[in-house]
């Protein structure tokens, strides 16, 4: 049970490869799959039938005395078939590979939601994002693929078979250039690609000066700076110009030669079978034949060859994917939970106890090393220290965020660990640092713990906290949006509303983790009142480093070194402990305000989904719209 | 997999925009015109090789084999394979041209606007979001050099295909051509249908990956929250919702194309059969040659596929369009603040008078007005007021970051708006409130205040504020790259930087934001004497926010709701016992409070 809860638990690299994680999606697709490989395969049969049929109208119809009409329907038929079955392929391929997208991007989100907060330390939001994102498109790009190029290798193995049977020499003349037009397109799919990316890293970085001096413009104007930034966006410029003209080298080297290769083979057709047939030995169907034949095969080598270096990339992309679903929690509910003793009448509960605890983020570093603490139920303390002396991990530690590395937290006399996480999380309310409102109305966004509860409780909840008043001014009341895009609230109305939503479900212990650290001095008294009137009765654990936020706690205990170094009220430490007044002193310096921003939702388009879609360079010459 | 490029119903361009939009982009690609005319000279060129194919394949059918003559097949094979190796090298060619002129196109259409952004006043840049301007440089621009690097290519060939193969058919048989007519309208108007569709449904699309997007940030931006609360299973459904519309909306683009691309293809094969029977019928009767039917066969994929192309890259085109129109908006943006014909420079040293300024951001609402004060040489004059008041306001226009509605701002004798800007920035030096950070070195970050500045000069400015030794404790000295260091690089030594900027001009005024927030204890005592160290024989207008700051003032000016309140010295307005004085005394209360250490 006693996990080290710094370790990222990350898996080494499985041993299996990304591709059994493809299976297994695509196993869940079977069926649309299968329907989508099948109506592709009547769709290639069709498809390759025409340049028979053609000669077969040439050769008995024209020349000979067939009815034209009869070969004029049938090929009208079969056009029919073509149509019907390309539009089927098309849905099955892009409505399978979609759902795959769409699968895993559910099972991703949902694992990376409950992997333990020490993982998100380290990982990176725009990584996870671009994993659920653009890793996710690539793998997509392949499997829409794949009923495309089943079909492509049908039409490639059947067009081989009638016309070796046909004439064996001219069939290998004519289909000579084709397998190079194959290793080209993959050629080119491979060398485009980090060139694509070069490109995309310059654009970057014009971007980055671009930013800088849109936000720093209050020194580019301050000291009329204007030609050093302008000079810093002409070369910038001038990269991006090299480096899309690198990119526009290679496919000014790849893209012609792949449209004429073919050529070659069309040309071999009409000299070689041009005089067979002025020697009599084939008819001018066959030749004509042999001439819409190279030409049909010219989309599926290219696509063939695409679909390698698609795969390819998808195989990356799904390594990065399942690096992260094989990273399992660090911390897990336990086998069997116990229940936390039921709340009696009259009964205080919330009595929270920390006992010899030891923990550190990495091993080197204990943070807290040997914190013993009593709080009774019903009381309430603050938690003062010096800039990382660990106040804040008292709190990811009571909330479970991370286990302890030994020691205990006991929450009614229960270790935390033997509960589960739900239970803990709920009897545990918190109102962080940060208040992140989420994209939502304000009902919502307090009834964050329990979506379930009604407006009376939602109310009751924003009243306690002192929030009713300005919410009902706002332009929809409680319905009024939050968040990006939505309504802005000042800081202090932000906290009001994180302390409702942490009150919301009554929970045993209230943790205000420097609840008015963000909040303009100025207005820090409005928020006190509001913590004030929620702290009444209920445990209540206090980080701040304001003197006014300090003394609403009944006791204070001073942190240092990872332990409790003095405990008392406010005015005793005040009076007695110069070590106490020094540390207020220190955090009232330190004061400062940060903000979480969350981009808007073009921005982020423009972050994760902008992966460069070189394929489509290739499939823009192609005949009939491609997969 | 296709672009997938939409354009929002409004900002499609009319026929009127559109005319104009390429005039300008005429006017502006002028270094590129030769270039740009070769390449279309290629294109057309190469689009004809295409042709040249089925037709030269038609003339050994029909006078090389039908006519038993090995000569003329020879002679029709030996102009295929020329064709090529031509077509080849044409292709070439115009990536080369297209390219060369597309990205020299973008080039100066990045550095120009620009240079046309940086000439805008710093009001322009309250009232714009960053975001907003930053997407016009990037993204809008980006979306066409998608265009450029292969997508006109296209267009044009794909426009120049489908007018040629209609005339060679034409030429070819007209009888066959007719046919052939009989369902290229039908193409067309699927086209134009498709085009519509396609681009309302991707616009969707585009919008359900913003909202799926934004879910996913703040599911994992906000992890920490969701876990507190307990929230995973709610959380998770709420994605599912996003991500299931999205799915839908996928779904609802693919319903769109997959029955044009199957028409498509059902066109293409209808037309061969056609070809097939009545060519065979023609054929029959002798109106027209085996050969030209072949060539039609071989040819009509010529005449449809272009018109799909063009359909599919119209909305790239239309995107683009309307990117350039925000873009030429920018530059046709006439900067507030900018150099006046016959600008003087300012004298080196001279009293600063403000005269009965007022200033509205938007017509009609008041920020400031009838502010009238003058700051003697050397004098240092503290702002004061509440947020919002217009100190900070009252500062930029003494600084000419904006200028007044009406009434005058002068230095020495000139106004500001007479004075050229080189010689304004080097008389009168802003220092932002917080130590912006160019991504660069410390030494980079110093000279953006004067590019010239030599090492020595540089350095001796930091030594003139005491602040050399700091800077040279670093690991690299003030080659330093500041963001590798960035996080660690605390905000008063961001602050130190912004002082030693203005150390760097050596200007004769001042004009200063204070911090509000307080610095790290390590670094506040070198601040503070820096600060002194810089405004010691300078003229000083200080926005002030802390008591010691405004008790070091000459004399203080309260700015309250728009307007100048007081003016006079500490004592004077202690005595007066008017804002001011209530200000100062809660101020001393809130010293006491929050500060222990300061009050001991």
């Amino acid at each position: 049970m006693a996990q080290t809860g710094h370790a990222i638990q990350d898996r080494p690299e499985s041993s299996h490869t990304p591709w059994r994680l493809l299976l297994g999606l695509l196993a869940e697709q079977k069926r649309g799959l299968i329907a989508g490989v099948i109506v592709g395969l009547g769709w290639a049969a069709a498809k390759v039938s025409i340049p028979r049929l053609i000669r077969n109208g040439i050769d008995r119809g024209i020349k000979g005395n067939e009815p034209l009409l009869k070969w004029s329907l049938i090929i009208g038929a079969v056009g029919v078939i073509c149509g019907v079955f390309m539009a089927l392929r098309r849905w099955y391929a892009f409505r399978e590979s979609r759902r795959t997208e769409q699968h895993l991007r559910q099972r991703l989100f949902d694992h990376i939601l409950r992997l333990h907060v020490g993982y998100h330390d380290h990982a990176q939001t725009g990584q996870l994002m671009s994993r659920a994102s653009s890793d996710l498109q690539q793998l997509q790009a392949f499997v829409v693929m794949i009923p495309l190029t089943l079909s492509n290798l049908f039409q490639l193995v059947a067009i081989l078979i009638l016309l070796l049977t046909s004439d064996p020499l001219l069939a290998l003349v004519a289909l000579a250039p084709l397998p190079f037009v194959n290793v080209s397109a993959r050629r080119f799919s491979t060398k485009i690609h980090p060139a694509v990316m070069a490109v995309q890293q310059r654009q970057a970085a014009l971007a980055t000066v671009v930013e800088e001096t849109v936000s720093g413009v209050r020194v580019v104007k301050g000291f009329g700076a204007e030609a050093v930034q302008a000079s810093k966006l002409d070369s910038e410029a001038n990269r991006i110009r090299a480096v899309s003209l690198e990119a526009a080298k290679i496919r000014s080297r790849f893209l012609p030669a792949i449209d004429i290769l073919p050529s070659i083979g069309l040309i071999s057709v009409l000299a070689l079978g041009g005089h067979r047939v002025l020697n009599g030995e084939m008819t001018v169907g066959q030749l004509i034949e042999f001439n819409s034949s190279v030409l049909l095969l010219i989309w599926p080598m290219r696509n063939i060859g695409m679909t390698l270096a698609t795969g390819q990339r998808a195989a990356v992309a799904l390594r990065r994917v399942q690096q992260v679903l094989s990273t399992t929690s660090a911390v897990v509910d336990p086998a069997e939970p116990q229940q936390l003793p039921r709340r009696a009448d009259g009964m205080a509960v919330g009595a929270v106890r920390f006992r010899d605890v030891h923990f550190g983020y990495d091993a080197e570093r204990p943070v807290l090393d040997g914190f013993d603490a009593d709080i009774a139920a019903g009381s309430s303390v603050a938690i003062v220290g010096a800039t990382g002396s660990g106040k804040s991990t008292v709190t990811r530690l009571l909330l479970r965020f991370y286990d302890v590395q030994s020691g205990a937290i006991q929450l009614d006399g229960m270790d935390l660990r033997e509960l589960a996480l739900r239970d803990v999380r709920h009897e545990i309310g918190v109102v962080f640092e940060d208040t992140l409102l989420f994209h939502d109305t304000v009902a919502a966004n307090i009834a964050f713990a329990d979506p379930d509860a009604n407006q009376q409780r939602i109310e009751d909840a924003a009243r306690l906290a002192g929030a009713h008043e300005f919410i009902e001014e706002l332009p929809e009341g409680y319905t009024t949006l939050l968040g990006e895009r939505g309504f802005s609230l000042s800081g202090g109305q932000r906290q009001r509303i994180a302390i409702a939503r942490a009150i919301l479900a009554d929970p045993r212990v209230l943790v205000l983790d420097d609840a008015t650290s963000a909040v303009d001095p100025s207005k820090e008294h409005e928020i006190r009142e509001a913590m004030a009137t929620v702290m009444r009765g209920r445990t209540t654990i206090v980080i701040a480093h304001r003197p006014g936020t300090i003394a609403l706690a009944d006791s204070v205990i001073l942190l240092d070194g990872g332990r409790v170094a003095a405990r008392g009220t406010h005015d005793q430490l005040l009076a007695e402990n110069a070590a106490y007044r020094e540390v207020l002193a220190a955090l009232a310096d330190a004061d400062a305000v940060d903000v979480i921003e969350v981009p808007d939702a073009a921005e982020l388009e423009r972050r994760y989904i902008n992966v460069p879609d070189d394929d489509a360079e290739l499939s823009m010459h192609e005949p009939s719209g491609g997969v | 997999m296709r672009m997938m490029t939409a354009v929002a119903e409004e900002d499609r361009l009319d026929r009127d925009a559109t005319k104009q939009v390429l005039r300008r982009s005429w006017q502006f690609a002028r270094p590129f015109r030769r270039t740009i005319r070769v390449a279309l000279l290629l294109v057309t060129i190469w689009t004809a090789t295409t042709l040249a194919g089925p037709v030269l394949v038609s003339y050994g059918i029909d006078h090389g084999i039908a006519k038993d003559d090995g000569g003329v097949l020879n002679m029709a094979v030996a102009g295929y394979i020329a064709v090529t190796i031509a077509a080849y090298f044409i292709a070439r060619l115009q990536f080369v041209y297209i390219n060369r002129a597309g990205e020299g196109f973008l080039r100066d259409l990045r550095v120009r606007v620009f240079a046309h952004l940086q000439r805008q006043s710093l009001a322009f840049f309250d009232r714009e979001k960053t975001g907003v301007l930053v997407s016009r440089m990037t993204a809008d621009i980006e979306s066409m050099a998608e265009l450029i690097q292969w997508g006109l290519l296209q267009f044009v060939s794909a426009g120049l295909l489908v007018v040629m193969a209609l005339a060679l058919l034409f030429v070819l048989s007209w009888e066959l051509t007719l046919l052939a007519l009989v369902v290229f309208p039908i193409i067309v108007v699927a086209s134009v249908k498709f085009q519509r569709e396609s681009n309302a449904a991707y616009l969707q699309v585009r919008e359900r990956v913003g909202v799926n997007l934004s879910a996913l940030q703040e599911g994992i931006s906000g992890v920490r929250v969701i876990q507190a609360f307990a929230r995973e299973d709610e959380q998770s459904r709420r994605f599912r919702a996003t991500n299931d519309s999205l799915m839908d909306g996928h779904m609802e683009s693919v319903r769109v194309s997959m029955w044009y691309f199957a028409l498509v293809e059902f066109c293409g094969i209808v037309a061969i059969a056609g070809m097939v029977g009545v060519g065979g019928w023609l054929v029959h009767r002798g109106s027209v040659s085996l050969g030209v039917v072949t060539a039609f066969v071989l040819l009509l994929g010529n005449l449809f596929e272009p018109v799909s192309q063009l359909s599919q890259l119209y909305n790239t085109v239309q995107s683009a369009g309307a990117a350039l129109q925000k873009l030429y908006g920018i530059l046709d943006t006439v900067p507030e603040v900018d150099e006046k014909k016959g600008a003087i420079d300012l004298p080196t040293r001279g009293e600063l008078v403000v005269n009965d300024v007022a200033f509205e951001y938007v017509r009609g609402r008041s920020v400031l007005r009838d502010v009238t004060l003058t700051v003697g040489i050397g004098e240092r004059l503290a702002l004061v007021g509440p947020t919002g008041a217009g100190k900070s306001t009252l500062a930029k226009l003494m600084s000419r970051l904006y200028d007044p509605t009406s009434g005058s701002v002068a230095f020495g004798g000139v106004d500001l708006r007479d004075a050229t800007l080189r010689s304004l920035r080097e008389r009168v030096v802003v220092v932002p409130q917080e130590g912006f950070l160019f991504s660069g070195t410390i030494r980079d970050n110093l000279s953006i205040a004067r590019p010239a500045a030599t090492d020595d000069e540089i350095t001796a400015s930091l030594a003139a504020i005491g602040v050399l030794d700091h800077f040279l404790a670093f690991p690299m000295g003030l080659d330093t790259e500041v963001r590798e260091r960035g996080s660690r690089l605390s905000a008063g030594e961001r602050q130190l930087i912004a002082l030693a900027r203005a150390a760097l001009v050596d200007p004769a005024v001042l004009v200063l934001d204070e911090a509000t927030s307080n610095l790290d204890p390590g670094t506040e005592a070198e601040v503070e004497h820096a600060w002194e160290s810089l405004m010691s024989h300078r003229t000083v207008i200080v926005v002030a926010h802390r008591l010691s700051t405004v008790r070091r003032a000459d004399r203080i000016a309260v700015v309250d709701r728009g307007g100048l309140a007081e003016l006079g010295s500490h004592d004077e307005l202690v005595a007066l016992g008017g804002k001011y004085a209530a200000l100062s005394a809660a101020w001393e209360r809130n010293q006491v409070a929050s500060s222990p250490r300061r009050a001991t």
